[in-house]
């Protein structure tokens, strides 16, 4: 009678535990108290990609402090306290992938993605399956949006306009035009795609497209595929690159000789204030693509314009602000501004409700299609001139000439 | 013709700068029979001494990397002497999870005070080079590869002429029968660990000067090193420079004639096949194996 008594209890505690396991993964309800909306960010602090991780974080933090300065996120008539939650990924898709199953565990349904594609990629998988909610700020790869899922929103132009966006402001305003172009690329997804996209917007424009060169992402050593296209001599060299390939790519051209008539262009690196840093004169005239410039149009409550928005960056971080920075404020101002609408916490309410957003923003309008993409993004180009980036592209947000021939090696 | 000339010379000079980080991890594993892993973390902590150096007084990398030698050195003679010491007898596994803590908390020190921003020690001629007979000679490069060259022959000088160089390698041949001979095995091990660290730390200043660097390279470069301590062979203090040379020019030829996304696996393919055709690398004796333990 007592071994029955012990299996039935023992049973009942399995049971128990079980059910309770069960509600956190299905629960359809954020893990927020009553005076507190808590977001889960999953963040690339240490690893290889921790320097574009910590100016993510640093746009989800300003975030955070410009919301709590208004009272916090409106709800259905009270106002609750910001909080992200954050927890390091190490710079590995994995690792990103399993903090999110972490939070949902805990009930945190509403997530603010990590940096870069891989990361966001094996996210977006885990939000789906959770029935969590993700606003995307740094997960540009085209193939997140292929595959059908439903409840991941990327406030970013995808991956394919990175490089695209550099040939077109070379197309439309370099004089001379130059007639050869080669893209040099890492091999992870991100900088393939935007690579592709590259390579067949120069193509549509009448460029001659030297194959393109790979070299092993997050490497210092990009002298072979250097090495292999100095004999062409091209008259432009595209990176499709993040920082530390990017910066290899100028300073070992110098070392090697190599040096296109026209000048450089790279997607990442340029924006970032480690390009300048570390190139110092060699950066000058680099061409980069940019999400988004202070010169970006448009207005928000929380955050103001984009030059509010350059100022803001500037008095909290002591320095200028990088797209990085913008990009993951606009995507957490999304979420916010889902949340408010949806009048809820619910993740389905607030996944609706940021399928049908459509805001402006001082990152410019914010809408997104089927797929989760913002259709309203342009992408900018910015120029290193005088040791700062400037945007020349579009024309008419242009902060300063377009100077070509860029190349001074 | 010219295309294989100048990726054969990048090839050697990158793997001269290769050699140099890992000289000092091959000493130690050679030694004591120690794989320590936070070798690529004394590597970056030397660059960031050299940074700070050249930044905030503008001295010359050639200089700073003397200051992030001896820095270091201290560092790695108090490390061994008060802490890895303690565990020195322990299996492997013990000392590897030793050093494995190590690094991860000199990562997330330098995390923490340096941030995880990219650096460069700037010089007006570092990325310089000389153009001779077609090929371009990075002039950064020309001069770590030669830091190289003097390092490798000034070790086997001491090892092999100096009193205490013949104390450390006796040491590690065979640390009961040194101990007989009176040479005091703890100090030894601590100089010998702070010797390491101290070309760590040179290396450091070079890696800095040619390239960038932030704390997450700590990795790669252990990781380099155990491939070069590996291909080159241990116990013989060439090993490190054959084996970053051959690293180098695998890297550089494989780069040149395949897709470049195929650098990794081809450098991981010629350390498989000299494990199979010559297990104690190129240049390497089997120390450990032949070692009377007491």
């Amino acid at each position: 009678m007592r071994a029955k008594q012990t299996m039935v209890a023992g049973t009942a505690l399995i049971l128990a535990v079980a059910a309770a396991g069960c509600g956190s993964k299905g629960a359809a309800k954020n893990n927020s108290s009553s005076d507190t909306l808590t977001l889960g960010a999953a963040m690339s602090l240490t690893g290889a990609l921790a320097r574009e991780g910590g100016l993510t974080k640093e746009g989800y933090d300003l975030c955070q402090t410009k919301v709590n300065a208004q009272g916090g996120v409106p709800v259905g008539g009270k106002k609750l306290k910001l909080k992200i939650s954050y927890q390091d990924d190490q710079s590995a898709p994995d690792t990103a992938a399993q903090i999110v199953d972490q939070f949902n565990d805990k009930g945190i349904k509403l997530i603010l993605s990590s940096y870069g594609s891989a990361n966001t990629e094996a996210q977006a998988a885990v939000v789906e399956r959770n029935g969590q909610v993700m606003a995307d700020s740094a997960g540009a790869d085209d193939k997140i949006f292929q595959k059908g899922y439903k409840r991941t929103f990327a406030v970013l132009s995808p991956a394919t306009d990175y490089a695209a966006s550099i040939v077109d402001a070379i197309n439309e305003m370099a004089n001379p035009k130059p007639k050869t172009m080669v893209f040099l690329s890492a091999d992870d997804g991100f900088s393939k795609t935007a690579a592709e996209g590259g390579v067949q917007k120069a193509k549509d424009d009448g460029f001659t497209v030297l194959p393109t060169q790979f070299f092993p992402a997050n490497t210092s050593d990009v002298s072979s595929a250097l090495n292999k296209i100095k004999g062409e001599k091209p008259d432009v060299i595209i990176g499709s690159v993040h920082v530390v390939e990017g910066v290899a790519i100028v300073k070992q051209s110098k070392e090697l000789g190599v040096s296109p008539a026209g000048g450089f262009g790279e997607t990442v690196a340029p924006p970032t204030p480690d390009f300048v840093t570390t190139l110092g004169p060699l950066a000058e005239n680099v061409l980069g693509s940019s999400q988004w410039t202070d010169t970006s149009k448009g207005t928000d409550k929380y955050f103001g314009t984009a030059k509010d928005y350059q100022s803001d960056i500037q008095k909290a971080f002591k320095h200028a602000p990088d797209y990085h920075d913008a990009e993951a404020s606009a995507a957490c101002l999304a979420m916010v501004l889902a949340v408010t609408k949806a009048g809820s916490t619910n993740p389905d309410k607030v996944r609706d409700a940021l399928a049908s957003l459509d805001t402006q923003s001082f990152f410019g309008q914010i809408r997104f299609n089927s797929v989760g993409q913002n259709i309203y993004k342009p992408m900018s180009v910015i120029q290193v001139q005088n040791g700062k980036a400037v945007t020349v592209w579009p024309k008419d947000s242009a902060e300063a000439n377009f100077i070509w021939p860029g190349n001074k090696q | 013709m010219t295309p294989f000339l100048q990726a054969t010379l990048y090839g050697l000079l990158q793997g001269g700068l290769l050699a140099l980080v890992a000289v000092g991890f091959s000493l130690v594993w050679g030694v004591m029979n120690i794989v320590n892993l936070a070798h690529g973390a004394f590597v970056i902590l030397g660059a960031y001494i050299a940074w700070e150096l050249s930044t905030r007084f503008g001295i010359d990398p050639f200089l700073g990397m003397l200051v992030s030698a001896v820095v270091l050195f201290a560092a790695g003679y108090l490390i061994q002497r008060f802490l890895t010491n303690l565990v020195v007898n322990a299996p492997i596994f013990i000392t590897l999870l030793l050093t494995f803590g190590i690094n991860l908390m000199l990562v997330q020190g330098m995390n923490i005070v340096f941030s995880a921003d990219f650096r460069s020690i700037r010089t007006s001629y570092a990325s310089d080079s000389v153009r001779m007979g077609g090929v371009q000679l990075p002039l950064g490069r020309m001069l770590a590869f030669a830091i190289t060259i003097v390092i490798t022959l000034a070790l086997v000088a001491f090892v092999n002429h100096t009193r205490t160089g013949l104390s450390i390698m006796a040491t590690g041949m065979d640390r009961g029968a040194a101990r007989l001979m009176g040479i005091r095995a703890r100090h030894v091990y601590a100089l010998t660990f702070g010797i390491a660290c101290g070309l760590a730390g040179l290396a450091g200043a070079m890696v800095g000067m040619i390239g960038t660097f932030h704390p997450a390279d700590a990795g790669n470069f252990t990781l380099f090193s155990f491939v070069i301590a590996v291909l080159g062979g241990l116990g013989n203090m060439y090993g490190a420079l054959f084996g970053g040379l051959l690293l180098g020019l695998v890297e550089s030829w494989g780069g040149q004639y395949l897709s470049g996304t195929w650098v990794n696996a081809i450098a991981f393919l010629v350390l498989v096949l000299v494990l199979v055709f010559r297990p104690t690398g190129l240049v390497g004796r089997a120390f450990y194996s032949t070692r009377v333990e007491v």
